[in-house]
């Protein structure tokens, strides 16, 4: 009866009405079909950068890990092969039979054992530098960049200069440490790869970031290089400053200066309280 | 989900007393007082599934529209067209600002990055059943004034197609679990995040 009513030449109004409903009814299906199938792919979308960003997390945290393993191995190393050695050594030295020997030579064990003793306390106390240096403790990320920095330019290879612009109030002692630990693995990764004749660090301050700089005029890499070494299993060093600097909310651009002549990295922090307000959201 | 409860109740009770009811008012009275509560129980929800002001406001202002034609014309005996016993303008018009409405719902559900899948909220169903009725009967309601007996009678059916759609959408809305949680895959992909 529908069809006899479409195809009635007369009846121009239910021609009108039969398309114009079926028209509005195929619109309407494909409008919501569109948003349902748009919101399934924007979903998909997400979940895979949801999931990349998973993988990226688990890459830094193994690598914080392994990071972490190395320097328990290098402190038992240096234990175990300096140290272990030494006092095995002072031991001999003070044996049982040391009280039936003569004078002389009692004293000479007694003192050569004294020496050994305070190598040993040398050898701990460089390791124990080595962990927390004791200059950024007593005095702060200003004085032990200037220490590290003093010591490269001490050995000749390579000048290296800091001058911080705005570091009036110290920040927290661990994320002072932190920083320095950054910057320590930037320095020893220009040290070992970019062969640069000269370091130069700068710290500065602008509104809420904190931001200090690197410049060399070795071989640098740029953010490009450093998204691609972060995703792949080689870079551990930039793996661990990039876990680092996620404690602090920072962020670290490595880029080739206008001029092309020199490598920039620059870390980006945001002010402690500013920082605080960032862990509460989370 | 009340005010739908309560539209179905309504829509129920005049469709029961349709024949008594016809019998003392004129049709075109009863078409048009349920186009204005069925309106206004639409809108309302409408409302309150909006989050954007804008879209409130849009809504606010379309109603003042219908509401000011729909009793016009309610009291102006449609312009001469009691006759018809369906009061066309009132109705074509709820149905225009409701499929309008209805996009604009769609719309803010896309741009909601809360809103996982949407289909999984009551209220997606509900506004389905709205759009899918008012865009098949929109083109009915535009020209019902001018149907004969027996035309009525053969489009209506199209009416009642839709009505059996729009309850059937409304069921399954009713029938969903309250708290119908968004599964986002993730949670399930890593359980120790």
């Amino acid at each position: 009866m529908i069809l006899l009513q479409v195809t009635n030449p007369g009846s121009n109004v239910s021609l009108v009405l039969y398309f114009g409903t079926i028209g509005m009814l195929a619109l309407t299906i494909g409008l919501i079909v569109f948003i349902i199938f748009h919101q399934r792919k924007v979903i998909r979308y997400q979940l895979r950068l949801q999931r990349m960003e998973h993988d990226q997390q688990k890459l830094l945290l193994n690598a914080s890990i392994r990071l972490q393993e190395e320097e328990r191995q290098r402190i038992a190393a240096d234990l175990h092969d300096d140290a272990g050695p030494l006092l095995a050594t002072a031991r001999l030295y003070l044996n049982e039979n040391l009280v039936n020997l003569d004078k002389t030579t009692q004293l000479q064990s007694i003192y050569n054992a004294k020496q050994i003793i305070d190598d040993t306390i040398q050898l701990i106390r460089n390791i124990s530098h080595s962990l927390m240096p004791p200059t950024l403790k007593n005095f702060g990320l200003e004085s032990a960049v200037n220490d590290l920095f003093q010591k490269i330019s001490g050995s000749g290879s390579m000048n290296a200069s800091s001058r911080f612009h705005d570091y009036r109030e110290r920040l927290q002692a661990e994320n002072e440490l932190i920083i320095f630990r950054v910057i320590q693995e930037l320095v020893n990764n220009i040290l070992k790869h970019s062969n640069a004749s000269f370091i130069h660090l700068t710290q500065n301050t602008s509104g809420s970031k904190f931001f200090i700089r690197l410049h060399h005029d070795g071989r640098g890499i740029t953010q490009n290089d450093f998204i691609k070494l972060n995703k792949s299993n080689v870079g551990l060093g930039l793996k661990n400053i990039q876990s680092r600097l996620k404690v602090l909310h920072g962020k670290i651009f490595f880029e080739k200066d206008m001029s092309q002549t020199y490598y920039k990295v620059t870390i980006e922090l945001v002010k402690e309280e500013e920082e605080e307000k960032l862990q509460e959201q989370e | 989900m009340m005010v739908i409860f309560f539209y179905c109740i309504i829509s129920f009770l005049t469709d029961l007393s349709y024949d008594f009811l016809k019998r003392r008012i004129s049709n075109f009275y009863i078409y048009s007082t349920f186009t204005i509560v069925e309106y206004t129980l639409f809108a309302l929800f409408l409302y309150l599934c909006f989050k954007e002001k804008a879209f409130k406001f849009i809504l606010l202002l379309c109603s003042l529209v219908f509401f000011g034609l729909a009793f016009y014309n309610l009291f102006n005996k449609g312009g001469g067209k009691e006759a018809a016993g369906f009061d066309s303008l009132s109705a074509s018009l709820e149905a225009l600002f409701i499929i309008i409405y209805s996009i604009l719902f769609l719309y803010e559900q896309i741009k909601d990055p809360t809103v996982f899948y949407v289909y999984y909220s009551k209220n997606f169903w509900i506004i389905l059943a709205f759009f899918i009725y008012f865009s098949s009967t929109l083109f009915l309601f535009i020209y019902a004034a001018t149907f004969t007996k027996q035309e009525h009678k053969i489009y209506w059916g199209i009416n009642f197609i839709s009505n059996i759609l729009k309850n059937i959408f409304f069921s399954i809305s009713f029938a969903m679990k309250k708290t119908q949680k968004a599964q986002y895959p993730i949670e399930s992909l890593y359980p120790d995040t």
